[in-house]
């Protein structure tokens, strides 16, 4: 007797789907699950023979073997309960229309089944199976109930299942309430008083997509600056917010009210994490906080405070959009294609720049910092931004109330944001290249003609400033995104004379 | 390399040093010794600065160095640094007096600049080649500073600085003594303003010290034709403050950031700016 059930396994945070296949042959009483197993699966064995038992099915007193197909592919997990202990059940019934359910869940010796981790991903590979419908734990409903076009069956015991199988009774599919999304965060722009200039930088830098670094001394508003960013960033399409709603649910971070995910996300992972915090990690790897921020914002405060191997470890995946990890059994790949924002004091007492403090650093311990920060993460980082304590001095508030193109608030900025992107968006269709900030050397060279007059100034400030060729290429992009932002085609002679002014100089930090 | 030293009784013996009570034996030499023969004037401050002091301090070495006169300082961190780095810049008529041995580089991440100061002016020292320098060796060393020269500038000093351990020295050898005043809400200038309130000449302008040293000049204007009227409105406003954020500028002008950013490169390229710490100051010429 032979029987088949539709369920699927993680890896990384994508789903791929797997057939339990269950067969039971005379001979000694035996149960054993093949393909590649783990112990949680291989444990199953014990939970699933008294779930079944006591939800009034027998359990056969023969030869059980369970296959998981694909065989090669190691599989993960305690959802392979449910389909497993299904698969038991119908042998030797009727069921027709099992092949066209997805069944996951954890059971308990009682037969009630657990919530798992990880549902929306395993739901979209029955999605992109083809497969409409999934059987899933109650507390689990409402997350995969995200995907509009599945029809979800909240499912509480192994009893119900059964029967709901074999035509006995009806599971009620899952209706989603609408209103259980995720707060917005409430951090606008307008909120923030003076800072005009970094609000600029600010808006460039989401405009194009730019990494971004900003020093001042502590307490001049670098976080501040930073938690509004994603506010100006353009909204997530459907598609993204299934991707990084996935990549919560594998973490095990959503909880039962938040639904899908819709704004971007913003992580500030402490200067004391791993590398296997950031970039992820485990023998089974799970996403780290450079996944946690995809299609986000992530935040390192302090940059100078982190260890050397942690920087490092960020480089790469920043550049390349993707963390590889290698494991004995093959590769898994994570997304992170996150806007870097760095936080730095200038030094490591922070009061380097303060007219006020003393700077109580050696020159010795002020280049060391230098060398940390400045190091090649930070020199891939395309706007750099000097920050000053939000003074505005002799003017005060009056200053700014009232004036034309002071004070944005984070709606005025994000719409000049999305057209920006936009344009950007129609440019670069078909080459692999989204916004201005992945550009790399060819990308330049094709897509950022300077005027003759910009080319004049981009010399004069090579001899001049003391540039880097990469600081020539930081500047050149952001004077792209400059020129996008005035609607400007070609890059003219004040679209890069702004974009100087956002790199850091002075007898520090020249570059 | 022109090393040497030259003894009391030489003719090469700085003249204004033999003057003093307990002036060096010997002096040992590396570079130019006749720049020392000739006008001197010590710039001395703090070894931690403010972007202005440091401003300030090349500022001054500069404009002496361009009037002939030797710029002389100790080469420690900071001010010292910058006063020989202005001067270098106006062709190299800087003193460096030592420590420590001429040949022993402190502090050592000074290498390049101890170069240059070997190759275009003078590096002196009354201890013999090799001596590391002690704790108690940088007082004496100070005595020969403000003994070599007519005139001590303190240009910014903290509280107990020693820099103004030079300047009590130059008062006490019958030498001149400036100070350069400072923001009174900043402890880095506390030494500075400190003296300045016990009578000695405050430095209102940097053409102060060329009048006090009997220096006639003539002020070129040749800023006015190089700049676009934007651009002199810009480089005024930031003229009548000597240091404006950003964010300052953009009001004063009614203009957004991005605006004020663009003219501000050009300023900072054709060298008449320069911004730190997220605020824009005015290059001193």
């Amino acid at each position: 007797m032979f029987v088949k059930v539709n369920t699927a396994a993680l890896v990384g945070v994508s789903g791929y789907p797997v057939s339990v296949e269950v067969d039971v042959q005379r001979g000694m009483p035996s149960f054993n699950i093949v393909g590649l197993a783990d112990m949680t699966i291989k444990e199953a064995c014990q939970r699933i023979r008294p779930a079944v038992k006591n939800s009034g099915y027998p359990f056969p007193m023969d030869k059980v073997t369970v296959n998981l197909v694909p065989a090669d592919r190691p599989k993960v997990g305690s959802h392979f309960d449910l389909p497993v202990a299904i698969g038991i059940i119908l042998l030797g019934e009727i069921a027709a229309g099992a092949d066209e359910i997805g069944f996951f869940g954890e059971l308990s010796l009682d037969g009630r089944i657990n919530p798992v981790q990880g549902i929306l991903p395993l739901v979209m590979a029955m999605r992109e199976k083809g497969i409409r419908k999934v059987v899933v734990p109650k507390a689990n409903a409402d997350e995969a109930a995200i995907l509009e076009d599945m029809t979800v069956l909240p499912a509480e015991t192994l009893e119900q299942v059964a029967e709901h199988v074999m035509g006995i009774i009806e599971i009620e599919p899952y209706v989603r309430e609408q209103c259980t999304d995720r707060q917005d965060s409430g951090l606008d722009y307008a909120q923030v008083r003076g800072q005009e200039n970094a609000k600029r930088a600010m808006m460039i830098a989401a405009a194009g997509n730019h990494g971004i670094l900003m020093m001042g001394e502590p307490g001049c508003g670098k976080t501040m600056m930073a938690r509004r960013l994603p506010s100006i960033l353009p909204p997530l399409t459907y598609e993204e917010q299934l991707e990084i709603t996935g990549i919560y649910s594998v973490a095990g971070l959503m909880s039962r009210e938040e639904g899908i995910i819709r704004e971007r996300p913003f992580r500030a992972p402490h200067h004391t994490i791993t590398v296997a915090g950031l970039v992820g990690g485990g023998s089974r790897p799970r996403p780290g906080e450079l996944s946690l921020a995809h299609r986000g914002v992530l935040f390192l405060d302090e940059l100078g405070e982190f260890r050397p191997a942690a920087i490092d470890s960020m480089r790469q995946p920043v550049e390349e959009g993707v963390i590889r990890l290698k494991r004995n059994y093959g590769e898994v790949t994570f997304p992170s294609q996150v806007m870097v924002v760095i936080a730095s004091n200038p030094c490591k007492c922070g009061n380097l720049w303060s007219t006020k403090r003393i700077c109580t650093c050696t020159a010795g311990q002020i280049n060391s910092y230098k060398r940390k920060i400045m190091g090649p993460f930070a020199d891939r980082v395309d706007i750099h931004l000097k920050m000053q304590p939000a003074d505005t001095g002799e003017f005060g508030d009056a200053g700014i109330t009232g004036r034309e193109g002071f004070g944005m608030s984070s709606c005025e900025m994000r719409e000049m944001v999305v057209s920006c992107r936009e344009l950007q968006r129609e440019r670069y269709s078909g080459t692999g290249y989204m916004a201005n900030g992945e550009l790399d050397e060819k990308g330049i060279s094709d897509y950022c003609r300077l005027e003759k007059s910009g080319e004049r100034m981009m010399e004069e400030a090579y001899g001049k400033l003391g540039l880097t060729m990469r600081g020539c290429s930081r500047i050149i992009k952001v004077a792209r995104t400059i020129a996008d932002l005035e609607g400007s085609g070609s890059i003219r002679e004040e679209h890069v004379a702004e974009a100087l002014s956002y790199r850091l100089s002075g007898e520090f930090y020249g570059g | 390399m022109n090393e040497g030293v030259v003894t009391r009784d030489m003719a090469e013996y700085p003249p204004l040093l033999r003057e003093i009570k307990n002036s060096p034996e010997r002096l040992y030499y590396t570079g130019d010794i006749s720049l020392l023969s000739r006008r001197c004037v010590a710039v001395v401050g703090s070894r931690t600065v403010t972007p202005y002091g440091r401003n300030v301090a090349e500022s001054i070495g500069r404009k002496l160095g361009e009037h002939g006169i030797t710029v002389v300082s100790g080469m420690a961190r900071g001010i010292d640094s910058f006063a020989h780095k202005g001067a270098l810049r106006a062709g190299g008529n800087t003193a460096a007096v030592f420590a420590g041995g001429t040949d022993v580089c402190y502090p050592a991440e000074n290498r390049n600049l101890k170069a240059e100061i070997e190759r275009k002016g003078v590096i002196v020292s009354e201890q013999p080649p090799g001596k590391v320098p002690e704790k108690y060796d940088f007082p004496l060393r100070n005595r020969i500073i403000s003994g070599l020269c007519e005139m001590t500038i303190v240009v910014q000093a903290r509280n107990r600085s020693g820099a103004l351990i030079t300047a009590e020295l130059a008062e006490d050898q019958g030498r001149r003594l400036m100070a350069v005043p400072g923001n009174i809400d900043s402890e880095y200038n506390l030494g500075n303003n400190k003296i300045i309130r016990e009578g000695v000449m405050p430095v209102v302008s940097i053409d102060d010290i060329l009048h006090e040293l009997g220096i006639s000049y003539e002020k070129p204007d040749i800023v006015r034709e190089k700049l676009s009227s934007t651009e002199y409105q810009v480089y005024e406003l930031l003229r009548g403050r000597g240091e404006m954020s950003i964010d300052e500028l953009c009001i004063l002008m009614d203009k957004p950031p991005g605006y004020v950013n663009r003219i501000l490169s050009v300023l900072e390229m054709k060298g008449l700016v320069f911004s730190e710490i997220g605020k824009i100051f005015l290059a001193n010429r």
